[in-house]
């Protein structure tokens, strides 16, 4: 029965993140190929403090501050986590919206294993979507003239996907506990941007703020210079863990609607 | 008598009247019970509760002598309003149902998409109302459960399928196994069901045969007349009329009981046309109603 579910939900969902993982490499080579002509001439702007750091720092004149700019702090995270919140609410919440849920449930399955293996097959393919975004960044940096090793790359697509994860568990258990794709969807884009914004202004408002999202985990320490933080990894994923416990303890004792 | 169904004190209160209320139900093993109501009953809610949908309030049910989650390996379900996954083709929702079920023989699918007509091979998007309903029903009916709930089946079949349905049912019925069906209708469950238990407003009115039922609910017949219509007052003395209205060019008996006196004082004229209106069952058991539970 897990299997099935699972099969179904790869199924399901592939499409759509087949299409963003070809977009997401496309730009990522598209940005390296730019960046001998833009990277040069831009140089490092001076943006004010907080701005900057909204955008990613502005350094343009190495190519590892290029990609931070372009790639790791806003096309990257809106393209996984994106793609892992529509995923997320269309699963539980999309299912029960359409009232397909109710006639799967009547089934002898297992409410918190149905859960666990939607959200199994939607977390192999943020996974996959991290791969597509390590090979877009490989043949980035190659286009660029090279600058960064493929480790370093493979650090800011693996933190990517955690951040992926995240986000994605946050919206299958606000699924998973209101059974509405709008709330689910909505929320978590919502919060999303909140704690982009506050990650981004925490350093002029209150350092500590930064602690309380997602983005601090994902790129707080920069993978592309500094590798992989495997603390802040820890801490995504013990965030999806107990977002997933969540989901599952409201989801297995709730009515569903029919 | 084992039961299929049992239920004590079911209770599901959704707050300002609404929902199911001590709803004490016994499905009887092996026969086939028409659950019936106006919209809005309860029917639904309580086919809900027996599949673990919903939670009740209050109250118990077991299903197949087990709680109602365990039981569902052994219970068939039809939603009354359901959707499919709509990129999939019908073949591929089937064989994930099937995979779900877990012990459901490939030619079992195919046999019964072969009774209903159902195309296997479309998406589900491009299927007609009538199509999806069949997708439901073999999917239901495909693991053999000892159990069916069927909640407004007939809802969008054309004439031949339901036909079809129909004989269906009486085969499970044949194998001993047992049906619970909704409708808010009397004549969908008329020539299946053995007995039917009447809802409303969440509360059992009634629980009996089609025999008795038939026998106590009020009929209602439009007469037309090749001539002028007759005086209506022709047809208020014969016993068990409850009132008879000229209306244009015909004439509405409502009665209980025989039907033989009411014809008879019909045929007196030259009849050109008798209809039996198919009252929504508000109208039919208007008295059942009025008199409470019987």
């Amino acid at each position: 029965m897990t299997a099935a579910a699972f099969g179904l939900e790869l199924r399901l969902r592939a499409r759509s993140f087949v299409l963003a993982g070809l977009g997401l490499m496309a730009v990522a080579a598209i940005t390296g190929a730019l960046f001998p002509a833009f990277g040069e001439s831009l140089g490092k702007v001076d943006l004010p403090e907080g701005v900057g750091d909204l955008l990613g720092g502005g350094d343009f004149a190495s190519i590892a501050g290029w990609l931070d700019t372009e790639i790791a702090s806003v096309y990257g995270p809106l393209v996984v986590a994106g793609s892992a919140i529509a995923a997320a609410a269309a699963t539980i919440a999309g299912e029960e919206e359409r009232r397909i849920l109710a006639l799967v449930l009547a089934h002898p399955v297992a409410r918190t294993r149905l859960l666990l293996a939607k959200g199994a097959a939607i977390a192999l393919l943020v996974a996959a979507l991290g791969v597509a975004c390590w090979l877009g960044l490989l043949v980035s940096v190659a286009l660029a003239g090279g600058g960064i090793g493929a480790g370093k790359l493979a650090a800011l697509a693996l933190h990517l996907a955690f951040l992926g994860l995240a986000f994605g568990a946050l919206a299958l258990a606000l699924g998973g506990v209101t059974g509405r794709r709008a709330v689910a969807a909505g929320g978590s884009a919502a919060v999303a941007v909140a704690m982009y914004l506050v990650n981004g202004l925490a350093p002029v408002v209150a350092d500590w703020l930064q602690y309380l999202t997602f983005f601090h985990y994902y790129e707080g320490n920069e993978p592309l210079r500094d590798g992989v933080d495997p603390g802040h990894l820890a801490v995504l994923a013990a965030v999806t863990a107990a977002l997933l416990a969540v989901a599952a303890a409201v989801f297995r004792d709730r009515d569903v609607r029919g | 008598m084992p039961a299929a169904v049992r239920t004590e004190g079911l209770t599901k209160d959704y707050g300002s009247g609404r929902g199911v209320f001590e709803l004490d139900l016994e499905v009887r093993d092996g026969e086939i019970l028409g659950f019936l109501g106006p919209n809005g009953a309860g029917k639904s809610t309580t086919m809900r509760m027996l599949l673990g949908l919903a939670r009740p309030t209050a109250g118990r049910a077991e299903v197949l002598g087990r709680d109602v989650l365990s039981a569902r390996e052994r219970v068939g379900y039809l939603a009354g309003d359901f959707e499919l996954y709509e990129q999939l083709t019908g073949a591929a929702v089937l064989a994930y149902f099937a995979r779900l079920r877990g012990d459901v023989p490939k030619a079992r699918i195919g046999e019964l998409a072969e009774r209903f007509g159902a195309d296997l091979h479309r998406p589900v998007r491009e299927l007609s109302t009538g199509n999806r309903q069949k997708l439901g029903l073999i999917q239901a009916f495909m693991g053999e459960p000892e159990l069916l709930i069927l909640d407004e089946p007939i809802a969008g079949l054309d004439p031949l399928v339901q036909r079809r349905f129909h004989d269906l049912l009486g085969e499970v019925r044949a194998q001993g196994r047992t049906v619970l069906l909704s409708s808010h209708t009397l004549s969908e469950v008329d020539r299946v069901a053995d007995r039917v238990a009447v809802l409303r407003a969440g509360r059992l009115a009634v629980v009996d045969t089609l025999e008795h039922l038939r026998a106590i609910a009020v009929r209602r017949w439009e007469i037309e007349f090749t001539g002028p219509p007759p005086d209506p007052g022709r047809f208020r003395g014969i016993p068990g009329v409850l009132s008879a209205e000229r209306n244009g060019e015909h004439v509405t008996v409502a009665f209980e009981g025989d039907a033989d006196a009411v014809l008879k004082a019909a045929a007196e004229s030259e009849v050109r046309e008798l209809r039996v209106r198919d009252d929504d069952l508000e109208q039919v058991f208007l008295r059942l109603y009025e008199d409470g539970p019987a």
